[in-house]
Formats: C-alpha cells, structure tokens, sequence
C-alpha cells in the first residue's frame, strides 16, 4: 500500500479506480475518500464525454451509410479493374476532317513560307553598290567632298598646310600657328 | 454514472493459469472469414464479413472520433481499417481477440491521418468551423445528468484537457475510456508492455486531474 504522511498516494487511488478493487481501503480516510470520489468523477465524466461527443457525430444514419459504403468498398475491391478502350478512328481521313482548323494553320504556314522567299529574293536582286551610294550621298553634308584616301601621311599633311595658307583658311589661322609642324616634330 | 471499472481489471493468477477463454462472438466470426476467403469463397466471406462490421462499428467509429475529432476523417479511418482488414484476414490468428488485431489496425490509420492533417493544415488557411462538426455537441434538452453535465462547461473542459496530454498519454486513456478494453488488451493493441500503457495512464490520469483543478 502507497502512502503519503498516512494518505493513499494517487497511483494507489487511480489503481483503485481502475482495477475495480475493495474501496474500502480508502474509507479509513476521508481526506482519501475523497480524492478517490474526484478520481472516478473524472475517469466516469470522461467516458460519458467522449462516448456522447462520438455518439452525436455518428448517429444511426451516419453508421448506415458507412456500413453500406464499406461493403460497396468491399465489393469494389474484389473487382478486377474496369479497362477503359482506347478511343480509336475508323478512318484516318475522319481525324483530319473534324480538326478544321489545322488546315488553316497548315496554309498559314505555307503563305508565310512563300511571302519570306519573295523578300529575300527582291532585297538581293538589288545591287550593293547602289544602296551604298545611295547612303553615302544622302548622309554627306553639303561643302564637303570626297577625299581620296590612297596617299601616305606626307601627302596628307601637305594638303593641310596648303588648305592652312590658302585664302579661305584664315579662320584657321589661329589653330594654325598653336600647331606645331610636321617638320618641327621631326 | 457509474462505471465498469473491472473492464479495466488485470487479470488475477488465477485467470491466467486457467484455460484460455473462449473467443468472442466477433473472434469466431473473423475465423469464419478467414475460413471462407481460404476456401475461395469471396461472396460468402464478404457477407460474413459485414456481421462483424456491424458489430465492430460502433466501438470504432468512437475510437477514431476520440482520436481524430473530425467526423469526416474518422469515418474515412474507419472505412479504411475495416477494408484492411478484409484483404488481410488471412494473417489474421483466432487465438487472439479480433477487437485487439482490429483495434491495432485502426489505430494505425488514425495516427496516419492525424500525420496527414498536420501536413496539411501546415499549408493551409485557417477556415470557418464546420456546421457538421458544430452539429456534433450533443443537445442539452434531455435534463439527465449525463446531458446535464455534457451541457455544462465541465464537458468542454474536460474535452479541452485530454487535447492537452501528450500523444501517447492520450493514446492510452483515450483507448482505455473508449474501447471498453483492460490495459492488457490496449498493451497488444498498441504493441506495449502492459506495465509502460499503465505507467502513461496514471500519468495521464494525474495531469487531467491538475488540469481541471486550476
């Protein structure tokens, strides 16, 4: 027997309780008399709780149901499983005429195919160097003239001394005699 | 109000020496499945088979509330053990109680659920409560005192205090209150030692206590 300065301990009380022995041990006490009492208060409103809480959910029609969906659950289950055919088309032709649309998309593409072909045909037909001209006349600005490019520095420089001494270059002159010449630098 | 208590007893020396005791009416039926499907009669044994789960539903339906609080997901758990078990019949042993194997079993799938629901309620938005579910608070119009104490607030506190024991404690109790099984049997239920499932449930027991004492 547990006890506890003279009282039943709680394991010796919910013992009690649950295996149903003599309660009589605990009536020497009241103090234990009555934690016993609070003991099977709890174990018995718990089970009432509970067994009234899954009552209520599950009531006779519910457990019908259930009971006729386990044995329709069951019947299932012995069942082979149903193979569903694969749908298949009689004649080839049919698929092709129910899918209208990919007729269009077909000419579509090939419209398309023909247009692109006709474009890069015309561009190429027309000749490089008269594109190019075409550009180089548009974009120069008017007072400017082409400068052969083939001559070496020397000449070059030449040029532009002879442009610096000209007439029309005295709004030149100024930058001119800041620069210092070609044969000074050498 | 008064409870069974000896439902819960151990059985004394005497007892266990004795010869083992006759198998329940839901044990001799499960060996009759078990019979039948061996024999190859499938329609018979499914037939046979839907005594036992008229006999065997009620006690799950409440077990697998008790677990699961949710009567969707109970039903499904109890749907899902009875189907289990049928395929299974066959490693089912008749020297064993059927309400045991059974009882493992659905179980099982409860604790399966309950991990599931947690996944999923992970991921999800909180929602509004289920009109079924608020349906199921039990009417408080019959002035017994069962309904006068399911009415009262002493019910929802002690609902609110088992939800707050841990799993296995509550494993324990919940079994012990509603499946009308000794500790023995929740033992090979649960696949415990008899001694750990009474350990949890005086554990359990205590700490119900303190919680409804503040």
């Amino acid at each position: 027997m547990l006890k506890t300065h003279g009282h039943l301990s709680d394991d010796r009380l919910i013992a009690l309780c649950l295996d149903g022995a003599d309660a009589r041990e605990a009536a020497h006490c009241p103090a234990c008399q009555q934690r016993y009492a609070e003991f099977a208060a709890l174990l018995a409103d718990a089970h009432v709780t509970a067994v009234a809480d899954a009552d209520a959910a599950f009531p006779a029609e519910r457990l019908e149901r259930q009971h006729a969906r386990i044995l329709q659950r069951l019947e299932q289950d012995g069942r082979p499983g149903r193979v569903i055919a694969f749908p298949r088309h009689t004649r080839e032709g049919q698929a092709w005429r129910s899918r209208p649309d990919t007729r269009w998309m077909a000419a579509a593409a090939a419209a398309g195919l023909v247009i692109g072909l006709l474009a890069g045909h015309a561009t190429q037909t027309v000749p490089r160097g008269a594109i190019a001209t075409v550009v180089a006349t548009d974009t120069a600005p008017p007072g400017f003239r082409a400068v052969p490019t083939a001559f070496s520095e020397d000449e070059f420089l030449g040029q532009v001394e002879m442009a610096a001494d000209s007439p029309g270059g005295t709004d030149l002159r100024s930058l001119h005699d800041l620069t210092p010449r070609a044969w000074e630098v050498r | 109000m008064a409870r069974t208590p000896s439902r819960l007893a151990r059985p004394s020396a005497g007892d266990r020496l004795a010869s083992p005791p006759a198998l329940s009416k839901d044990s001799q039926v499960a060996a009759e499945v078990k019979a039948l499907i061996v024999a190859g009669e499938r329609e018979a044994a499914r037939e046979r088979f839907a005594e036992l789960v008229g006999l065997q539903q009620r006690r799950a339906s409440r077990i697998a509330f008790a677990y699961l609080r949710d009567v969707h997901d109970a039903d499904e758990a109890v749907q899902d053990a009875f189907l289990k078990v049928f395929t299974h019949i066959t490693s089912y042993r008749e020297e064993l109680p059927f309400e045991v194997w059974f009882t493992r079993v659905l179980v099982n799938g409860c604790l399966d659920l309950r991990k599931a629901r947690s996944r999923r309620w992970r991921w999800s938005l909180p929602m509004a409560p289920d009109a079924e579910a608020v349906a199921c608070d039990p009417p408080s119009t019959d002035p017994s005192p069962e309904d006068r104490l399911l009415s009262g607030d002493r019910a929802q506190e002690i609902r609110a205090a088992v939800q707050q024991l841990p799993d296995r404690q509550r494993t324990v109790f919940t079994l012990c209150q509603m499946s009308e099984q000794s500790t023995t049997e929740v033992s090979q239920a649960l696949g415990l030692s008899e001694a750990t499932v009474r350990v949890h449930l005086f554990r359990a027991i205590r700490k119900l206590r303190c919680l409804l004492e503040r």
